[in-house]
């Protein structure tokens, strides 16, 4: 079994032995996940480019656990050298979402944190290009912030077209207007009715 | 002396790309000083509207992130799905999947090659490559029900077997495809006009271009072979025998060069899935979709498309609804960072052939 992964256990090992507080792991063939104290990330990720050979920086995602009042910024790196992929993990305070731009290692990174800046409202220091990327106007809390009540916003913001002031349900509308006899299981299956 | 510089709104309504993207630039004389993009005119907030849904519901919304080639988004959300959850695809609809990832390629090249040379001003080539377009769509209106979004490719395997005599059909689709590439190369890639506007223009710098995040065929242009389905093989691609082209000079006609030649590819591997393609099973059932819990995991599965990396990253946290789901598209790093870098120092006639032939497609920057 562990003959599979030679190269990626051998990444974990050197990973360990250079930051002792990493939580380094194997997902799967080809991935490894690494934990990281959000202050070790900037060094941590300048080491992977430079002495592990992940150059390529895939992916940056944040995820919104709200319910630990943090936030999961995830670095998906990939080296074509050793053909692995590391999900880099790390966690920062949601209050105030503070963090440092790792756009001098890639520069496609600016993209990525400005989204964040706008979606999410982490703020990159040292990214100085952190302006209005997809939004036009926004005056909102962060929309993908999971508090961001998608349904109330359009309630408050849109009005309803005339006739469909509450919300009917298209299909009862159909059977009214044409007399068709709507199928049971579009009944059954309603989200609705899930409730 | 200075010239003086004037700004230039690029769009959001131009021939370089399929959608809406403005490029704000700044241009002494005729040549760009500096580029922005502008992108938001096709936020429609996808990745919000998937935590609100179930898994199955989320599958019809991720296929209309890209419209020229839906089937990877699909293919990519059903993979990190399976994967969190440990789920084995029937070997049929592993080959299925191929076959339709492949066909999209071959449409999506399609589309490239109308866009590319409406570009450089041969009217004829995306009449002729929106009607033969049209041949592939046909067959995915039989498959699937739908000609652009498939919804077809799912968890679990796919959602219909194949008809009968699908494949003598998709067989003669690809005899007639293979017979219309040498009327393309005399009509676009023999042509002076085409070679006189791609060679040297565009140019993306070889040294840099890993570190930069270009990925498909603008990587492959640049001489340097790299493939998802090569590097770490997804469905059955370890069992297909393809090459991977790729052509020096990291310009337009580099790039335009790979796609062409991996064309030839693209039938070639249609032709072994269907003559590999085993019986049996197409569908590993799922629960009931509004009773499906997915498992607290994390994953993240890539895909080759037609522009190149198409990458997911996939969190559950054990419920009813995705955590999140974030997507990668390649014009996520080639429409902004990299066409914000090219684009300096060229021509203004030359911005929407750049543009195209790095395949930016806007709604997978803003989703």
């Amino acid at each position: 079994m562990d003959k599979d992964f030679i190269n990626e256990n051998k990444t974990i090992e050197e990973i360990k032995n250079t930051f002792h507080s990493a939580e380094a792991k194997l997902q799967r063939k080809n991935r490894i996940i690494v934990k990281l104290r959000s202050d070790l990330i900037p060094p941590f990720l300048s080491y992977a480019k430079n002495y592990l050979s992940f150059d390529h920086l895939a992916h940056f995602s944040c995820v919104d656990w709200i319910e630990d009042n943090q936030f999961e910024l995830v670095y998906i790196l990939y080296s074509y050298e050793k053909n692995i992929i590391a999900i880099v993990k790390t966690r920062i305070d949601r209050e105030k979402a503070e963090f440092v731009t790792v756009k001098h290692l890639w520069r496609q990174a600016e993209t990525f944190e400005r989204e964040f800046h706008e979606m999410y409202g982490i703020n990159f220091t040292g990214n100085n290009r952190l302006t209005e990327f997809i939004l036009e106007d926004w005056d909102d809390i962060p929309p993908m912030r999971r508090d961001f009540d998608t349904m109330q916003y359009s309630k408050e913001n849109f009005y309803t077209r005339p006739g469909r002031e509450d919300a009917q349900d298209v299909r009862e509308v159909i059977t009214k207007k044409s007399g068709e006899k709507i199928p049971d299981f579009a009944k059954e299956f309603s989200v609705r009715k899930l409730k | 002396m200075r010239e003086k510089e004037t700004t230039l709104y690029f769009g959001p309504q131009h021939p370089g790309i399929t959608g809406n993207m403005m490029v704000k630039l700044k241009v002494a004389g005729d040549t760009i000083v500096k580029a922005e993009t502008h992108v938001g005119y096709l936020h429609r907030a996808f990745e919000k509207l998937m935590e609100r849904r179930t898994w199955m519901q989320s599958f019809p919304i991720v296929c209309r992130i890209c419209v020229p080639e839906p089937d990877p988004n699909e293919e990519n959300l059903a993979r990190a799905v399976e994967e969190i959850e440990g789920r084995e695809v029937p070997e049929r609809a592993k080959y299925i999947r191929v076959m339709v990832l492949e066909l999209s390629r071959l449409a999506a090249y399609f589309l490239w090659m109308g866009g590319q040379s409406g570009t450089a001003g041969l009217y004829t080539v995306p009449q002729w490559s929106v009607g033969d377009r049209d041949y592939i769509l046909d067959l995915f209106e039989e498959l699937t029900g739908g000609r652009i979004y498939h919804m077809y490719i799912w968890a679990g395997g796919v959602r219909r077997d194949l008809p009968e005599g699908f494949a003598d059909k998709v067989l003669k689709t690809m005899d007639y495809i293979e017979s219309r590439l040498p009327e393309y190369d005399k009509l676009m890639f023999d042509n002076a006009i085409f070679q006189k506007r791609a060679q040297g223009i565009g140019v993306i710098d070889k040294d840099k271009a890993l570190e930069w995040g270009v990925v498909g065929p603008p990587l492959r242009g640049c001489g340097i072979k790299h493939d998802v389905r090569k590097d770490e093989p997804y469905e059955v691609y370890d069992k297909l025998d393809f090459v991977v082209p790729t052509y020096e000079g990291g310009d337009i006609w580099a790039r335009a060069m790979v796609r062409r030649k991996e064309m030839e590819q693209s039938i070639s591997i249609i032709r072994q899935v269907i003559e590999k393609m085993p019986g049996g099973e197409y569908y590993n059932k799922v629960p009931t979709p509004l009773n499906w819990f997915v498992p607290p995991g994390e994953a993240y599965v890539k895909t080759e498309s037609a522009r190149g990396e198409f990458g997911y990253y996939v969190v559950s946290d054990g419920s009813l609804k995705p955590r999140r789901v974030h997507v990668r598209g390649p014009a996520y790093v080639h429409g902004v960072s990299l066409l914000e870098n090219i684009l300096v120092g060229a021509n203004i006639s030359d911005v929407a052939m750049i543009m195209n032939s790095l395949g930016v497609c806007p709604p997978e920057i803003e989703r």
